[in-house]
């Protein structure tokens, strides 16, 4: 499964990308391709399915948590799903992301609401990454002993910013090692890497070290998920398959709030990457407050009227 | 009460996840269509003329096959009525100040971006082209045309003291251009004050609406006026009375076939011609972006011709495939559908595309077409098309919309080589992140336009256009006003009628000259001065030169085919050399050279007094002289490069090149003057020349290129005398002269 390390040096060193380029590109693909109608409630109801609905504030307590975690068991109101005949398809968001001291209640309360949702826990010194390398591995494992099976880790920036590919692709390593059978999210915090280059070579050196999902941003930095830092490391992803038949899945994450948003990123998925990396095992958006914009669209697009706040549950 | 609108299909669309219609509304398109009972005349004038008595041709929606409209032909005396409008609206429009104008076109923008929907989807309906290209690049680009323009008109006072407007101009639109085409030149042309007749194909209401949209606002009807019919009345709308130039957008078999007919005619012609476009992908370009590039230029509705793509041999692997995946993801539809890429263009354009590629099959080519469309389908999908051998005549051929031809290339030399070795010069765009490399290739290509990581920017403020056979007239900033305007106080031309000239015959038989008695006087410098020494004309006989009493003044060496040949290889022999001196170089060169002529002063004002020219004039023709070499020496300083910054992410760096070998038929009258004239700004810019000097009197010229012969590198300056109609017959027959400037009894087509 490990690729050998001297591939690390080969496979980012020809990289060339185009700034100006890309950002067209960016430019163009938010304009290209409108879904409307039925496309756009069945669109959006996937888009639920690939939210890891997130709370990450610094007063967080288990009361929120409960109620978070059931929004994410019952995202959409019932009699909505019902009216699109959706309502047995198991439609739930696809993890709830927490800090690690909230695991705990999550897990708790998402086994009370009787469902097997996965927990995330972001870890590894979020969101700056600048506390000592034992004590960022030491907290996966106690995340992981916790019960979170998805470990959000954001890398060290010093290492990509000073070029130490190498020592950034072994820290993964021991990221990667200590999550054992969770699964490992990398969070390129690409809002200080500096260049599109440096995110294309990042998100190369953390798949290469074993990476299931590479993740823009912590939400903490001052730009979060952008379209052309997306186009980016969604091509690194396909080249990292054509490279070696893996996929690995792609997070956006931080400032995406709108409906429209979220139909953007879906059709960026499909145009790069293709319809198969269009689901929640590899494909998910990082968000708190996108999911209730997500449910106004849809109650909209079965009554044909704009919800009032209290129509809808709050999370 | 939660009412459900739906029988639901959202839960298979759930698991295909597959795109849906996004239509746009056209019904404002139909309604203003019904405006005009579905039936579109002329716009003229600021009305609608709907003449009796002439046919018509079906406006058809190009994928659905369903009939619009019917819009009239027009015939001449409609062409006539509408240049009599404008002619009729020159006077009062050309007068008027600057800001008046730049008011105006405000006004035209600001009505435009009212009724941008309207446009879009008419645009969309009748062409069949992707509604998100008219809606997101077209209609804002026209508005910004317009507002570019109008601060250009407001400052033309200033800006462009010393220049007139030419006055009517006719603009010939071919069916494959969009209505943007029209804009890049009625923008500039109305700006700097000309009014403009429009001949646009049948069936193109877009035109028509623009001029209903401009002639409504008011106090200026006649400025612009839109006829639509068929492109044989060309020839007709150059012929009327007053028209001062025909611009023509088309492909290049048309272009050629006007040139022939307008030559000798008053109409300036500016020709923008084909519509292909090259790529060239080195392997140090970011190729995921590179072949965004490609789909902007070929597969995005936004150009009119197919692509020719040039990939590193180190790259071309890795970007086949590349290419291959994203065709698999482009969607042809219906064009007012939002999430199509590609619309349909007719049957005329799928049938030529269709011919191309089952030729190129046949000669071998390998041919990739993401999905299949069913013969009968009005959509043709992207193609590309590899392993197509340079020599093959599938290669030589303009690569039709919407196909890719790829081929591979070892070396930034090879690519070059391969790159120029097409008659066409349009557009290019190179791919590299070395910038050196880049610049290298951007320099090297014989093109009019090149972009560097990116393909089809386009920005009011920046010119465009072509060289080689694509034509040679610009649109868009500074370069596309100059199009529309001439020195202010230009005498009129008087056109040559060149009905009566036959071409098959022209300065075909070289006169036999015999001797004419003995030379008075000193006898003038002798010979062909080719490859910087006199030489012996291959003909071995000589032509006598009698002054204005008939008195016999000396012989000149009689040129023929074979010096012209030798002339015009001793001019590309010199052509790199001098077109890599530096300006300051060129600039020493020129004033040595008038220094010259200072020296020689006594001797030329003689030779022209014998010639039977006037003490005081012959003295005041050398002085000039002297001045005109002087002044364009200065210029070579001011020619060059400008750097200008546009809205585009990134600098525009505009170069001015030399042509290459510039053949130069001097006129009879003032024969040192007109030969210094000529001469000099073909040399400051960079060119070599090969001369035919004055007929008449070639004497003066003679003396000057003895001072040449010891001044100036070898074949810079090649002046080969003899039967001027003869030996302009010579030049035209070489292809590698860039340029022929006639002056004389005939006006005879330049190879361009």
């Amino acid at each position: 499964e490990s690729i050998s390390k001297q591939a690390t040096e080969i496979w980012i060193s020809k990289i060339q990308v185009n700034k100006p380029a890309v950002l067209r590109r960016a430019e163009q693909i938010q304009a290209r391709r409108p879904v409307k109608k039925e496309w756009q409630a069945a669109w959006l109801l996937k888009a639920v399915t690939c939210i890891d609905l997130t709370t990450l504030s610094g007063d967080d307590t288990a009361s929120n948590i409960q109620r978070l975690c059931y929004k994410a068991k019952y995202p959409i109101r019932e009699d909505l799903l019902k009216a699109l005949n959706m309502h047995d398809k198991g439609i739930t968001t696809a993890a709830v992301c927490v800090y690690p001291a909230r695991v705990c209640d999550a897990v708790r309360a998402l086994k009370a609401a009787g469902c097997d949702i996965p927990v995330a826990s972001v870890a590894t010194g979020f969101p700056a990454a600048q506390t000592h390398l034992k004590t960022r591995l030491e907290e996966i494992r106690l995340a992981v002993e916790d019960g979170a099976t998805e470990i959000d880790v954001v890398i060290n920036r010093t290492l990509v910013l000073t070029g130490q590919w190498k020592a950034l692709y072994d820290e993964i390593r021991q990221f990667r090692k200590a999550c054992g059978e969770a699964h490992l999210k990398t969070i390129l915090a690409t809002g200080e890497l500096g260049s599109l280059t440096n995110v294309y070579k990042a998100s190369m050196i953390a798949m290469m070290a074993g990476s299931d999902f590479i993740k823009t941003s912590t939400g903490k930095e001052t730009v979060n998920a952008t379209f052309p830092v997306a186009i980016v490391m969604l091509r690194a992803i396909r080249d990292f398959f054509w490279k070696t038949g893996n996929k690995v899945g792609f997070k956006p994450a931080g400032g995406i709030r709108s409906a429209k948003d979220s139909l953007v990123w879906l059709s960026l998925i499909k145009e790069e990457l293709g319809d198969e990396w269009m689901k929640p095992e590899l494909f998910r958006i990082g968000a708190s407050t996108l999911l209730a914009d997500i449910e106004r669209q849809i109650y909209h697009h079965v009554t044909g009227r704009y919800a009032a706040y209290h129509d809808l549950p709050m999370s | 009460m939660a009412a459900t609108r739906t029988a639901s299909r959202a839960c298979e669309i759930f698991t295909t996840l597959e795109y849906g219609p996004a239509p746009e509304s056209h019904a404002c398109a139909l309604a203003w269509l019904d405006t005009q009972d579905r039936h579109l005349g002329h716009y003229v004038n600021g009305q609608w003329l709907k003449p009796e008595h002439r046919s018509s041709v079906p406006c058809q929606d190009p994928i659905t096959g369903e009939n619009l409209a019917s819009c009239l032909q027009a015939q001449s005396e409609d062409v006539a009525a509408a240049v009599e409008a404008a002619r009729a609206s020159l006077e009062n429009w050309s007068t008027q100040p600057g800001a008046i104008r730049a008011q105006h076109l405000t006004r035209l923008a600001k009505v435009i971006q009212k009724h941008q929907r309207l446009l879009w989807t008419l645009e969309s309906l009748v062409t069949g082209r992707a509604v998100r290209e008219v809606r997101d690049r077209d209609v804002p680009l026209a508005q910004q045309l317009l507002q570019y323009h109008a601060v250009q008109a407001h400052t033309q006072e200033e800006a462009l003291a010393g220049w007139e407007p030419m006055g009517v101009i006719g603009l010939i639109l071919s069916p494959t251009f969009p209505f943007l085409d029209m804009m890049w030149r009625i923008c500039p042309a109305l700006a700097v004050g000309c009014t403009v007749v429009v001949l646009v194909p049948p069936a193109s209401p877009t035109p028509l609406l623009l001029a209903q949209l401009a002639g409504e606002l008011g106090p200026f009807p006649g400025i612009l006026n839109v006829i639509s019919g068929p492109a044989s009345l060309g020839p007709v709308l150059a012929a009327q009375p007053g028209v001062q130039k025909v611009a023509f957008c088309g492909a290049i078999e048309e272009g050629r076939a006007l040139r022939r007919t307008l030559a000798g005619w008053v109409p300036e012609l500016g020709l923008a011609l084909g519509a292909e476009s090259l790529l060239l992908l080195t392997e140090v370009a970011d190729v995921d972006s590179a072949v965004e590039g490609i789909v902007d230029a070929a597969w995005s509705d936004r150009s009119p011709g197919g692509l020719r793509l040039l990939i590193q041999e180190a790259v071309w692997d890795e970007t086949m495939r590349r290419l291959q995946e994203r065709m698999g993801r482009l969607r042809c539809g219906h064009g007012l559908d939002g999430a199509v890429d590609m619309g349909a263009r007719g049957a005329a354009a799928r049938d030529l595309a269709q011919r191309y590629v089952s030729e190129a099959q046949s000669q071998g080519a390998q041919v990739f077409q993401a999905g299949s469309e069913p013969s009968d389908s009005p959509f043709f999908p992207p193609t590309l098309v590899s392993d197509l051998p340079p020599a093959s005549p599938c290669t030589q051929a303009e690569v039709p919309w919407p196909l890719v031809v790829a081929s591979p290339f070892r070396t930034a030399k090879e690519a070059l080589a391969v790159a120029n070795g097409t008659p066409r010069g349009g557009s290019a765009s190179v791919w590299s992140e070395r910038l050196g490399q880049a610049l290298e290739l951007a320099y090297g290509l014989q093109v009019g336009t090149v972009w560097i990581n990116a393909h089809g920017l386009r920005d009011p403020a920046v010119p465009m256009g072509g060289c080689k056979e694509s034509g040679s007239s610009w649109h868009g900033g500074q370069d596309g006003l100059y199009e529309y305007l001439r020195p202010s106080g230009t005498p009129a031309w008087i056109p040559y009628l060149s009905k009566t000239l036959n071409y098959d015959a022209f300065g075909l038989a070289l006169p036999s000259t015999l001797p004419a008695g003995p030379e008075t006087g000193p006898a003038p410098p002798y010979g062909l001065f080719v490859g910087g020494r006199f030489q012996a004309p291959g003909a071995r006989s000589s032509r006598p030169i009698r002054d204005s009493q008939g008195s016999l003044q000396g012989y000149v060496a009689e040129g023929g085919a074979k010096d012209i040949r030798g002339a015009v290889e001793a001019a590309h022999q010199a052509a790199p050399g001098w077109m890599s001196q530096s300006p300051a170089a060129r600039a020493a060169l020129l004033w040595a050279l008038a220094a010259a002529l200072q020296r020689r002063e006594p001797n030329l004002v003689s030779r022209l007094e014998r010639h039977g020219v006037e003490l005081k004039v012959a003295k005041a023709e050398v002085e000039l002289s002297v001045k005109r070499l002087r002044a364009w020496g200065a210029r070579v300083q001011a020619q060059g490069c400008a750097l200008q910054v546009a809205e585009l992410r990134g600098p525009v760096l505009r170069l001015r090149e030399p042509l290459g070998v510039l053949a130069i038929v001097c006129p009879d009258e003032w024969p040192l003057l007109a030969f210094v004239s000529l001469l000099a700004p073909a040399l400051a810019h960079g060119n070599t020349v090969v001369l035919v000097p004055s007929g008449a009197c070639p004497i003066p010229a003679l003396e000057v290129c003895q001072e040449m012969a010891t001044l100036l590198p070898a074949g810079l300056v090649n002046v080969v005398t003899g039967d001027r109609d003869h030996l302009t017959r010579c030049l035209a027959l070489h292809q590698d002269i860039q340029a022929l400037w006639y002056f004389g009894s005939a006006q005879i087509r330049p190879q361009a």
